[in-house]
């Protein structure tokens, strides 16, 4: 297959990754089409037989980081309302009461570092091994793992602060 | 059976988590967790996290792909990609269709038949990840079911096999007909539990299975009112959940689970077989 249609494959992930990263859709997309074009541009780099898949999350961490230097530090926090997407786009269906907790998520994500940020999310909803997410990052293993552990620690602790009635669910 | 055991690092907790830890090292941590409650919570958590994670971003994946995020130039047939995601899902429908011979032929061409979901050598390549028929509603219900239920699966230090039988003696008196939890150890995937959830149609018996990797597998058996007639495999996906299912006779099954579908087809190809020869028997 011509690497520009595999590369296409991978978009629905990256976006969904983008959406997560920068909580408004727009911005998220805006990441994407830098991500594909700058991949797009780089295909003869890319080494056949290689994780294309870890090499695109490689790109998109690249212009991310890119972005927030450019943008400073602060210019890169985006508003948690996000008037462009309808809120039935993110109405869980048959659960009414997911919502609150769906909302306080995008808020608490949004106040993690970035850099914790990134590992929390490829790790659990990209479902990336940790050395999959060292490369793509470009940073020891170690690094990933105490990332991770401070992103998720700190995510419970802002996900429990911002609504203290509904813990989350209890499993083993 | 008190042996010292090394101490838990926060890495291990995490591994654990996302199931990179050895087998014997995931035992370890889970008599841990068991005689630490605090660090129970917290893993818990952090189960619970990846979950949220799916449930509010998941939906990203079927959305239409912006026109601007798709390829500048068409260098080849891009007419059919205008939904990605959707044409991703028809061509491994298609896949399967080939691999497995789903056809939704098969069930209304042969009433009455023993016709088999296994059967090879279908020609049929009308195959769709959905249908929209009244079986729809089981898979539905067996995805929200899986995704609902899962994270909370208990598994008691004590379960032996006069528990497990019975456990399946008490959901079978539920259900009213004999039920039997299909073994899947073979795969690698044992038994963790079990529910009776109301269903639409009746009673749905939900068997709960954990793999190597400590995935997580549902079986939903349903005692249908209507009896229909032998349908093949479908696949109903939602979100990361794959749900194979399939009607025979009375009964309603459903395989759920955010694992390879390749996996998960094989799977249900176990439960089908097993169930089939329990019958027969």
């Amino acid at each position: 297959m011509d690497i520009r249609d595999e590369l296409m494959e991978h978009v629905p992930r990256l976006r969904r990754y983008a959406r997560a990263l920068i909580n408004n859709r727009d911005l998220a997309d805006d990441l994407v089409q830098d991500t594909l074009e700058r991949a797009l541009g780089r295909t003869a780099l890319f080494q056949a037989g290689t994780d294309l898949r870890a090499w695109l999350f490689t790109i998109m961490h690249n212009v991310f980081a890119n972005q927030a230097r450019k943008a400073s530090v602060r210019a890169v926090h985006v508003s948690v309302d996000d008037d462009s997407i309808a809120e039935s786009e993110f109405a869980v269906a048959s659960d009414q009461t997911r919502s609150l907790e769906m909302r306080d998520l995008d808020y608490a994500l949004q106040r993690l570092p970035t850099e914790q940020r990134e590992v929390v999310l490829l790790v659990g909803l990209e479902e990336m091994s940790y050395a999959d997410v060292a490369l793509a990052l470009d940073i020891p293993i170690g690094t990933v793992m105490s990332r991770l552990s401070r992103g998720r620690e700190r995510l419970r602790a802002l996900m429990a602060g911002t609504q203290p009635s509904a813990k989350l669910q209890v499993v083993r | 059976m008190n042996e010292q055991l090394t101490p838990i690092s926060e890495e291990e907790l995490h591994a654990y988590v996302d199931g990179t830890l050895s087998d014997e090292r995931r035992a370890q941590v889970e008599r841990a967790l068991e005689q630490n409650p605090e660090l129970a919570a917290r893993v818990s958590d952090y189960f619970s996290l990846n979950n949220l994670f799916h449930n509010r971003y998941d939906r990203v994946l079927s959305e239409p792909v912006p026109k601007r995020l798709q390829p500048p130039a068409p260098k080849r047939r891009w007419l059919d990609a205008a939904n990605w995601p959707q044409f991703a899902g028809m061509a491994a429908a298609l896949v399967l269709g080939v691999g497995i011979g789903v056809g939704t032929q098969m069930g209304k061409d042969v009433p009455g038949t023993t016709a088999s979901p296994l059967g090879m050598g279908s020609d049929h390549s009308d195959t769709r990840p959905v249908s929209a028929d009244a079986s729809d509603g089981l898979a539905r219900q067996a995805a929200i079911a899986h995704v609902v239920y899962m994270p909370a699966v208990q598994v008691p230090d004590s379960v032996g096999t006069d528990q497990d039988r019975d456990f399946v003696q008490w959901l079978s008196n539920k259900l009213g007909t004999d039920v039997h939890a299909p073994l899947l150890n073979k795969s690698g995937f044992e038994l963790s539990g079990g529910r009776i959830l109301p269903g639409a149609d009746g009673p749905v018996a939900q068997f709960m299975y954990r793999g190597p990797g400590d995935e997580r597998v549902t079986l939903c058996i349903s005692h249908r009112k209507v009896n229909s007639n032998t349908t093949a495999f479908k696949l109903y996906q939602d979100g990361p959940v794959n749900v194979f299912y399939w009607v025979d006779g009375d009964y309603g099954y459903a395989v759920s689970g955010g694992i390879d579908r390749k996996v998960l087809l094989q799977l249900s190809h176990d439960v089908y077989a097993q169930l089939t020869a329990a019958k027969g028997g």
